[in-house]
């Protein structure tokens, strides 16, 4: 429990108040009309139950002790103690793929930081703060190959993963016209190990995704793997947050802002995809807007 | 409700039995002393009681009416005048930053050539123009800035701009230094353009466009703060004059019954006055919040997306040149082309090809998403839906032009392709380019006239309340004591 702790988050909230204030001298005594009515923004919660993904090695994995690590989950921390949350008002809860928009609407969870590209139709259904990073699709290959492999169009020929169910492989072989020979595995972390075994040659999904596979392989002693850095599409990673929070919206763009000005998101970035080989870019993403 | 009690006139004509001791004179108004309760005892009392609370109620409701008509005139000056034209000004600086980097790949694709209907000296007089205004739109959006962070933004932004403009200079003069046929230019000069356009695509064009998205919100609070107390107020007016209302006709009742007069005329007036003033207060301020939702919902927010969906167009057609000009990164290129392409309007498609032909497909206004979607949707005003669909009709041209310059990029013709790219004869990309971004600006235009009408509405509906306030309020309540105090006299 962090009790006795005064909230941190207050700050900005009084900021934004201040400034309201400055504009509206005599909005004092409209009372309950407040702007945007809106008792549950995330913007003015105490407590945040945040969905993230639980099996993606670098993003978002969780532990044997139950506990979650990876640059997701530490870019989720960092943006609840921007909104005044302390850390231990902070919950993590897993989500999938099919699930982000039911539980965001379902109000089961505040936020979800996981992986989770924005797009005009998901848009529809969710808000999107952010993105908080702009990921490509990219190739990993083991470093002893990646001299042959400079960009999707050397996959031609080659074993590359397919995942079913995902849209990397096809993006390759059918949008990019790419004869790539497929090899099905049941998820990056099989595609992981089978390129390890030498039993594929390439990898493609998100860059970030391949990072953090990467950096896994390595803590496992496995051999050298490198990201080929030859982008293919842009994956912008949102914050999802329930439709028509828009000042909770603008509230975790403010806190993405300042960790890219106070250089923490190059830090978490740093830490996480380093050692990959994977250029990373260290500015802040253009965002998507929240109304 | 004091104010409407019949109980006293029905004992007024009854000589009391027992006068009050310091109203003197008035034997038959003196109300029974021994009624104990907390009115006033006797009718001069009442009268100068009503009158005093009448008073009150109307410094009240003006002082209510007063307040909100300064909520309606200030939302309508922050958004009509100040900071919504800045906003929309400062959103003019992503196009022009991403209108820079298009010059510069045209200068550079172009070279010496002359016989494409365009040179490079035009290319770089734009981009001097686009920069001399982008430093403008960056004073403005600093001056927006109102807390730490986006100052700091601004101020990285001026900086960056200083980088881009070396290496551009950079890149330029090595183009200089080794002439070539229109297209790609040498390996240095690439690498050069590279560096300056990464810089302006990863660094500059975000932090432009999150600063115009930080200064948007500043009007969006303005909007619904103002106009939540505009609509409070509205609320307040109605019922501070309600009761406003019903004191001056007690006071009417009370001084006829306890009178006998039919009416008193000064009162009667003041409250006919009363009533106008409180249906004027209520109507001006109904059409304010009214003015204010205009302004804000059919001027300023498709404004501010039709600004944007120039913006990442106008960026999208600089990718078609890139695309041409570094046939290294021509996926790349060609990728973002598309998803660029999609925010301004969305079809789902995997590839350009697919989406191309999704886009020919597309002939109403309605089914997609996107920046265009969105303003599809905003199809009240007159005039707009005509807008619309030219500026539909000319985006499905210049996407056809763009699957044109793949084909011949795609079959070795890339000469052909970039005359088709930098050209402005029939089926030329800049030419249609051009008439698309035209047609955009002309919808925009639409908008502009309704946001400006909405603010002229604005202003003018509150024009002169300085004055009706006080002076309504004076001859209100000049009048009020000019009714009551005849009968006062008669107490002396």
């Amino acid at each position: 429990m962090t009790t006795g702790t005064p909230r941190k988050g207050t700050l900005m909230r009084a900021r934004r108040t201040v400034a309201a204030a400055a504009l509206v001298p005599a909005l004092a005594a409209a009372g309950c009309a407040a702007a945007g009515a809106d008792g549950d923004s995330v913007a003015r919660k105490d407590r945040l139950v945040i969905g993230v993904n639980a099996d993606q090695p670098g993003l978002g994995l969780r532990g044997a002790d139950g506990s979650y690590s990876g640059f997701d989950i530490d870019i989720a921390r960092e943006i609840a103690k921007r909104l005044g949350v302390a850390a231990g008002r902070v919950r993590f809860a897993k989500v999938t793929s099919a699930v982000r928009e039911t539980v965001l609407r379902d109000r089961d969870v505040d936020l979800v930081v996981a992986s989770y590209s924005i797009t005009p139709e998901r848009r529809t259904k969710v808000a999107f703060a952010g993105p908080y990073y702009v990921a490509h699709q990219d190739v990993l290959v083991r470093a002893s190959e990646s001299g042959r492999v400079k960009g999707v169009r050397d996959l031609a020929g080659r074993r590359l993963c397919e995942v079913p169910g995902s849209v990397s492989f096809p993006r390759v072989t059918q949008e990019r016209g790419v004869r790539a020979l497929s090899v099905k595995a049941d998820g990056y972390a099989q595609c992981l190990q089978d390129l390890v075994a030498g039993k594929l040659d390439a990898v493609s999904t998100d860059d970030l995704i391949l990072g953090g596979l990467s950096r896994q392989n390595d803590q496992a002693g496995g051999p050298k793997l490198k990201v080929v850095n030859a982008p293919i599409s842009d994956e912008p990673y949102g914050v999802g947050l329930r439709r028509g929070d828009v000042d909770g919206c603008e509230a975790v763009n403010k806190a993405i802002t300042m960790m890219y000005q106070d250089g923490t998101a190059q830090r978490l970035l740093r830490n996480w995809f380093s050692s990959s080989g994977l250029t990373v870019t260290p500015t802040v993403p253009q965002f998507e807007g929240c109304d | 409700m004091t104010a409407v009690q019949p109980a006293p006139a029905g004992r007024a004509p009854a000589p009391a039995a027992g006068t009050v001791p310091d109203t003197g004179n008035g034997s038959r108004d003196a109300v029974p002393a021994r009624r104990r309760n907390p009115l006033p005892k006797t009718a001069a009392g009442r009268i100068r009681a009503l009158t005093a609370l009448v008073l009150v109620a109307l410094l009240a409701a003006l002082g209510v009416t007063w307040r909100a008509v300064d909520d309606a005139r200030s939302g309508v000056r922050v958004i009509g005048h100040d900071a919504g034209p800045q906003v929309v000004a400062t959103a003019d600086l992503y196009f022009q930053l991403t209108d820079m980097d298009a010059q510069l790949a045209n200068a550079l694709l172009l070279s010496d050539s002359t016989n494409l209907g365009t040179n490079r000296d035009q290319a770089i007089a734009r981009y001097q123009q686009n920069r001399a205004k982008a430093d403008d739109a960056l004073l403005q959006a600093a001056k927006l800035a109102d807390d730490a962070s986006e100052e700091a933004t601004a101020r990285d932004l001026l900086s960056g701009l200083g980088a881009y403009e070396q290496l551009a200079g950079q890149a330029l003069l090595a183009d200089r230094q080794s002439p070539h046929a229109p297209g790609p230019p040498s390996r240095t000069v690439v690498q050069l353009y590279r560096s300056a356009s990464d810089l302006m695509k990863l660094d500059l064009l975000p932090k432009a466009y999150n600063l115009t998205l930080d200064n948007g919100t500043l009007v969006r609070h303005t909007y619904v703060d103002k106009r939540a107390a505009v609509r409070n107020g509205t609320v307040r007016v109605i019922v501070t004059g309600g009761v406003l209302l019903a004191l001056l006709i007690g006071l009417q009742v009370f001084l006829t019954v306890r009178f006998r007069r039919v009416l008193n005329p000064a009162l009667a007036l003041a409250t006919v006055l009363a009533l106008a003033l409180t249906a004027a207060g209520a109507l001006v301020l109904t059409a304010q919040a009214d003015h204010l939702k205009k302004a804000k919902e059919q001027g300023f927010d498709s404004i501010l997306a039709l600004s944007r969906a120039r913006a990442i167009g106008n960026s999208a057609n600089a990718d078609e040149t890139r695309y041409l000009l570094d046939p290294e990164r021509a996926d790349t290129y060609e990728q973002v082309f598309l998803s660029k392409s999609q925010s301004v309007l969305y079809l789902k498609a995997g590839n350009l090809s697919a989406y191309n032909d999704a886009v020919q497909r597309q002939r109403t206004t309605t089914g997609f998403l996107g920046f265009l979607g969105d303003e599809a949707g905003h199809d009240e005003l007159p005039g707009q839906p005509a807008a619309m669909r030219q500026v539909l009709a000319d985006y499905r041209r210049y996407q056809a032009d763009d699957r044109a310059i793949r084909r011949l990029v795609g079959a070795g013709q890339r000469e052909q392709a970039i005359r088709t790219r930098l050209g402005q004869g029939d089926g030329a990309a800049a030419r249609d380019f051009t008439a698309y971004d035209a047609s955009i600006v002309k919808l925009a235009r639409i908008h502009r006239a309704a946001f400006d009408d909405a603010v002229r509405a604005g202003d003018d509906g509150t024009a002169g309340w300085n004055l009706v306030l006080p002076a309504g309020g004076l001859l209100i309540a000049g009048l009020v004591l000019l009714g009551v105090r005849p009968r006062l006299a008669e107490y002396r």
